[in-house]
């Protein structure tokens, strides 16, 4: 059974008179355990996609299933079932997110950045603790714990974002151009580490602009002005 | 639950301390609104002191026969003036026919210097009066005596002193009874001191003051044109009874007809009472009013400085609601932050009230009363909820992905 499933999904702004489609009329699939990166040009759509995948946006129309849930009903209006609060609630338990831009409390350590989903998602303390030490060891990074963001590099940052993004074991990360702000020599180590997430049987959706980095993933998604161009699956 | 809320108040407690000095200022507005509200409180708490200490000279079960009312009101000052004095033997009168009044006393008093040796208290209250008041006044003694029937009736040479008389006449001494002072000039016998009353504001003491007969008075400064009637109501008979029994004899007394309106007044300690009523309904008003204004001020700042504080944090709302946080949890940060600036603001204000109350007491004895400090409490929580409330919804409704592009 795939872990997400989207049906003829639209996402239109009306900008005044201008309609601008940015999807129009995406279907995916994406089966537990695939990894799956997303290339296009700028503009056609994929952090669109990204943020509909992540429950953090509504499309205008379309159907979307992740893990077995109905999380928007392919109706005529295309009207969201869930409400603000029960996506909140989705994001939180099934999702995971690193964004190129890192998106981290500035004034929090990195140790507290990490717990944060798991007290979104009411943990008890010592387990939260416990739970967010061990992502950060993961990704190499227990001696930084006490930091905050600003006395660790963009490598680090990121890398931090990745223990977030893993702490609450989700069903799907998402990653949208992770190593766009990074240098070559640290994105190879945070893809090393994606990989990583990866071979230990974790979904993941990527999208990139470089060709090696899309090579990593088992499938290659091109997209083009909001529809889905190319998808090459590797055997 | 209790995670997510304790991480709310934790945040909203360090927004607010991240900006310490525009946190201040807009605290100014709490910090005055409650400054007020409970400076009033306390005034009002005083007066009920005054009015308590004026309950240890006034006995609640005393009606005084006088020419004026205590408060005149807007009355016809000159219908007053031409009144006809109130007469010694009114007293004896009313003790015999009204049946109401267990003890009728007379009163009148005039300012003197009484000295002892080379110690002088000027402008004394001396008051005189019947063997009577010893039953009647609500004064303790703190030593010695009251004088007797026979002391008045023979217009003895004998003194009771209050305590601040006895502070400046008898600075070394224990106890002065015995001791021979001059009233004007004339010998007289201390028997009795009244024990302390207070100050009332600060402004006179009513233990400035000392009793001798009222036949004393009377032979030693001729007749008084001022008479009191001290009446004490009999125990167990109604008050409004005896006033009117009391009325009635006294029109008698007056040789009024039944038309005639009534040239003498009846005082008693309730007419006190109302007046202090209306002084704190006045201090009530004002206080209430400058309160209102400056919490209406200082909500509004708050509520702004809210505002700023929801545009400032708009990408970390956007970060935390894309990891899951839920409306209210954001909703209770802001919350908590606009809370803990009203609070904080209303202790401030609390401080300052009790170092001026502080101040204040050296004259006139009030005090913040807990329920006080619960009332401004709770006043600083409601402007904090009130004012927080549609800047911290705002940040609430914000769109994750709209709040995290936002630099
Ligand atoms: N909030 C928005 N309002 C209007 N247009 C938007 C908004 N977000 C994205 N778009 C438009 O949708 C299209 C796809 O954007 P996006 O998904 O960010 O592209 P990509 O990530 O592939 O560069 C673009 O034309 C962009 O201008
Ligand atoms: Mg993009």
């Amino acid at each position: 059974m795939s872990l997400l499933i989207l049906k003829n999904i639209f996402r239109i702004y009306q900008i005044g008179d201008i309609e601008v489609r940015a999807l129009n009329g995406v279907d995916v699939d994406v089966e537990r355990n695939e990894y799956v990166s997303i290339m296009g040009p700028s503009g056609s759509g994929k952090s669109t996609l990204m943020n509909i995948i992540g429950c953090l946006d509504t499309p205008t129309k379309g159907g979307y299933e992740l893990d077995g849930m109905v999380i928007h009903q392919e109706v005529k209006d295309g009207t969201g079932i869930a409400s603000d609060d029960q996506l909140a609630v989705i994001r939180n338990q099934k999702i995971g997110f690193i964004f190129q831009t890192f998106n981290l409390l500035p004034r929090m350590t990195a140790l507290h950045n990490v717990e944060l989903p798991l007290i979104y998602g009411g943990v008890p303390r010592a387990e939260r603790l416990e739970r967010a030490q061990a992502a950060l060891e993961q990704v190499q990074l227990a001696d930084r714990m006490h930091h905050k963001p600003n006395e660790l590099s963009g490598g680090q940052r990121q890398r931090v974002a990745v223990a977030r993004a893993l702490v609450n074991n989700p069903s799907i990360i998402l990653a949208d151009e992770p190593t766009g702000n990074l240098d070559s020599k640290t994105s190879h180590d945070i893809m090393d580490l994606i990989d990583n997430l990866h071979k230990e049987g974790n979904t993941i959706i990527l999208v990139t602009h470089e060709h090696d980095i899309a090579e990593r993933a088992n499938r290659v998604i091109h997209m083009l002005d909001g529809k889905i161009h190319e998808d090459n699956k590797k055997k | 639950m209790f995670n997510q809320l304790y991480e709310s108040i934790v945040i909203g407690f360090k927004a607010v301390f991240q900006n310490k000095g525009r946190a201040l200022l807009t605290m100014l507005g709490i910090i005055i609104g409650i400054l007020s509200v409970s400076l009033m409180g306390t005034a009002i708490n005083g007066i009920d002191n005054v009015f308590n200490q004026t309950l240890g000279m006034f006995g609640d079960d005393v009606l005084y026969v006088q020419q004026f009312p205590w408060f005149m009101g807007n009355a016809d000052w000159w219908e007053f003036r031409n009144r006809p004095q109130i007469r010694e033997e009114y007293s004896e009168k009313i003790a015999e026919r009204a049946s109401s009044i267990s003890y009728a006393s007379l009163e009148t008093s005039r300012r003197v210097t009484l000295s002892y040796k080379e110690n002088n208290s000027e402008g004394v209250d001396l008051g005189g009066r019947g063997w009577q008041s010893a039953y009647i006044d609500a004064a303790k003694i703190e030593s010695g005596r009251y004088f007797t029937q026979l002391e008045d009736q023979s217009a003895s040479r004998v003194i009771l002193i209050g305590s601040e008389v006895n502070k400046i006449l008898f600075p070394n001494v224990e106890d002065p009874c015995g001791m021979s002072i001059k009233v004007n000039g004339l010998k007289f016998r201390v028997i009795g001191v009244f024990a302390e009353q207070g100050k009332i504001f600060g402004m006179f003491s009513i233990d400035n003051m000392a009793v001798i007969p009222f036949q004393t008075l009377k032979s030693v400064f001729g007749r008084s044109r001022w008479i009191t009637i001290p009446l004490k109501i009999r125990e167990g008979v109604d008050k409004e009874y005896a006033l009117e029994e009391v009325r009635s004899i006294t029109r008698g007394l007056r040789g009024l007809r039944p038309l005639d309106k009534d040239n003498f007044a009846i005082n008693q300690q309730e007419a006190m009472e109302d007046e202090l009523g209306k002084i704190k309904t006045s201090i009530s008003a004002v206080g209430i009013g400058i309160a209102a204004l400056s919490l209406l001020v200082g909500g509004i700042g708050i509520m702004n400085i809210m505002f700023v504080s929801v545009k400032e944090r708009t990408k970390e709302i956007g970060i935390r609601k894309a990891l899951g946080a839920k409306r209210w949890v954001i909703l209770i940060q802001f919350l908590f932050e606009a809370i803990i600036i009203a609070l904080i603001g209303g202790l401030i204000g609390l401080g300052l009230t009790s170092l001026l109350v502080g101040v204040v007491n050296k004259f006139f004895v009030a005090s913040m009363s807990i329920g006080l400090v619960f009332t401004a409490l709770g006043v600083s929580i409601g402007v904090g909820i009130v004012s927080g409330i549609v800047p911290a919804s705002q940040a609430s409704r914000l769109d994750p992905i709209e709040a995290m592009r936002f630099e």
